[in-house]
């Protein structure tokens, strides 16, 4: 969701270094019995550092380890960078992504995308005694985001005419808020919900706005080309839908009783086009 | 899909976002090396006062900032210092332009505590004898440093005062992480819309590069023009 920008460019470059010709990368990953995953590791719930085990956890450990199960290896996650992500990917340090990536039309030119294994909605939070109960509102006051991924183009769009300051984090972007600095902040709803959850007992005195500002699909990046992969990959992730499992791995991570409080799962494991 | 795409550098939404940002920059330089001009005299002035606790003082804010790095300064004066301020002043500061406000007092006490070395230096480049005989003519410390000693010490002073100006000049950028529109974050805003990276940052390394040499040129010239006179 982040970074696409940074991502972009360094694909791009790595694109014009040249990329080695592979053999078929699935039975490469048969050859050497495991399978290679590049994950954020930092993105709590989909990807994070359990405290008390010390190992990576979260929704799309478990999506990779149902591909690794049915390609019959061993799972072998390694953290990358945001921007990293296409990059290690073309160049073959990983053999899939699944670090909270977004599949849009113009990564499609770079890589291949999975079934969409989630979708999130951006929306804005502002405080109370703001007033405000609708997006347009956010016109001509100051909102507040993180800068270089989708969220800032999307505002925009959304309400052209709101004053958009970005931060490097979304913690800076959401301490701005908290101190006044702008009315609303703007971020993917599954973060967004988590920041709100850690206000306390303060989350009285804001306001999660209902509508969204756009909803992003995301999806495991896989190598441009890689047929086989893909289909073992799509292949896993129907099977997790039709058992009920993909159900499961939602609820356990996202759903009534996490930090992220989500009540209902939009949407399914069914489709790798977007809009 | 050409290389280098010079029509999106010289008109469009994209040309004004990097010349908005450019302009910002440069206001930004304007409003802190005019702030920090007066405090790096003061400053200046108290790290050779004849009171300790005013050199104590003097003494107290240069280290203290100059062993911060302008980052964190950056991060205290938006995040940090206006928290302190009564309700009132503050929601009337949140309202207006705060973050290149913040922006302007970290850059302006931070290059202060540079200049006020360089000052400082150039004042004591002076022989004390001068001092002396500023006061045996009976004039008291501020009187003496006023018409005896700065005069000639800060024609010393200007060239390495031009440099830190420089250094303020570069130093702008750093106002991106605080959501400053200066030209670095401009760079990046257009980076992000369009994915043309080479040419957004093209635009700024050239519009540094520009500013930067005219800045040079002027210290040369200033060089060349009133020349250190051998004492």
């Amino acid at each position: 969701m982040r970074h696409t920008l940074l991502a972009a460019a360094l694909a791009a470059s790595t694109f014009l270094l040249g990329t080695v010709a592979h053999a078929d990368q699935l039975a490469d990953i048969k050859k050497k019995g495991e399978l290679v995953v590049g994950v954020l590791g930092t993105d709590e719930p989909a990807t994070f550092v359990d405290p008390k085990t010390r190992q990576i956890v979260g929704y799309e450990v478990d999506l990779v380890n149902a591909i690794a199960k049915k390609i019959g290896v061993k799972p072998v996650l390694k953290q990358i960078a945001v921007a990293a992500r296409i990059p290690e990917l073309q160049q073959g340090h990983v053999d899939l992504v699944a670090a909270g990536l977004t599949h849009n039309k113009e990564r499609e030119a770079q890589i291949d995308f999975s079934l969409t294994t989630f979708v999130t909605g951006q929306k804005a939070i502002v405080k109370k005694d703001s007033g405000i109960t609708d997006i347009p509102q956010l016109g001509g006051k100051k909102v507040l985001t993180i800068r270089g991924g989708t969220q800032e183009p999307n505002i925009r769009k959304a309400v052209p005419t709101a004053e958009v300051v970005t931060f490097d984090t979304s913690q800076q972007a959401f301490q701005a808020l908290q101190q006044g600095k702008g009315v609303g902040y703007v971020d993917d709803e599954a973060a967004l919900l988590r920041s709100y959850a850690k206000l306390g007992p303060a989350k009285a005195q804001y306001v999660v706005l209902k509508q969204n500002l756009s909803t992003e699909a995301l999806a495991i990046g896989i190598k441009k080309g890689e047929s086989g992969l893909k289909a073992v990959v799509d292949d896993t992730l129907r099977e997790l839908e039709k058992s009920g499992e993909a159900q499961k791995i939602f609820v356990k991570w996202y759903g009534p009783d996490t930090a992220s409080g989500f009540q209902t799962r939009d949407f399914k494991f069914e489709s790798d086009k977007i809009d | 899909m050409p290389l280098f795409d010079y029509s999106l550098l010289l008109t469009g939404k994209y040309h004004d976002m990097l010349v908005a940002g450019l302009l910002l920059s440069l206001q930004l330089l304007a409003a802190s090396l005019v702030l920090a001009l007066p405090i790096a005299l003061v400053v200046a002035l108290l790290r050779l006062s004849p009171l300790a606790p005013l050199r104590w003082l003097g003494f107290a804010y240069v280290e203290s900032i100059r062993n911060i790095p302008l980052l964190a300064h950056m991060l205290f004066w938006y995040f940090g210092a206006p928290e302190l301020l009564p309700d009132g002043i503050k929601q009337w500061l949140y309202a207006g332009h705060i973050e290149a406000y913040s922006a302007i007092v970290a850059l302006a006490l931070y290059t202060a505590a540079f200049m006020a070395e360089d000052i400082r230096s150039g004042i004591r480049a002076i022989p004390t004898v001068q001092f002396e005989a500023g006061r045996a003519l009976g004039f008291g410390f501020l009187d003496t440093m006023r018409r005896v000693v700065l005069p000639q010490a800060l024609r010393i002073t200007v060239p390495p005062l031009i440099s830190q100006t420089l250094s303020l000049w570069k130093n702008t950028s750093i106002a991106t992480v605080i959501g400053v529109a200066e030209l670095m974050y401009q760079a990046g805003q257009v980076e992000s819309a369009t994915f043309r990276s080479f040419e957004s940052f093209a635009f700024a390394s050239a519009a540094y590069l520009s500013v930067s040499l005219a800045i040079t040129g002027l210290a040369t010239w200033y060089h060349h023009r009133f020349p250190v006179r051998t004492i």
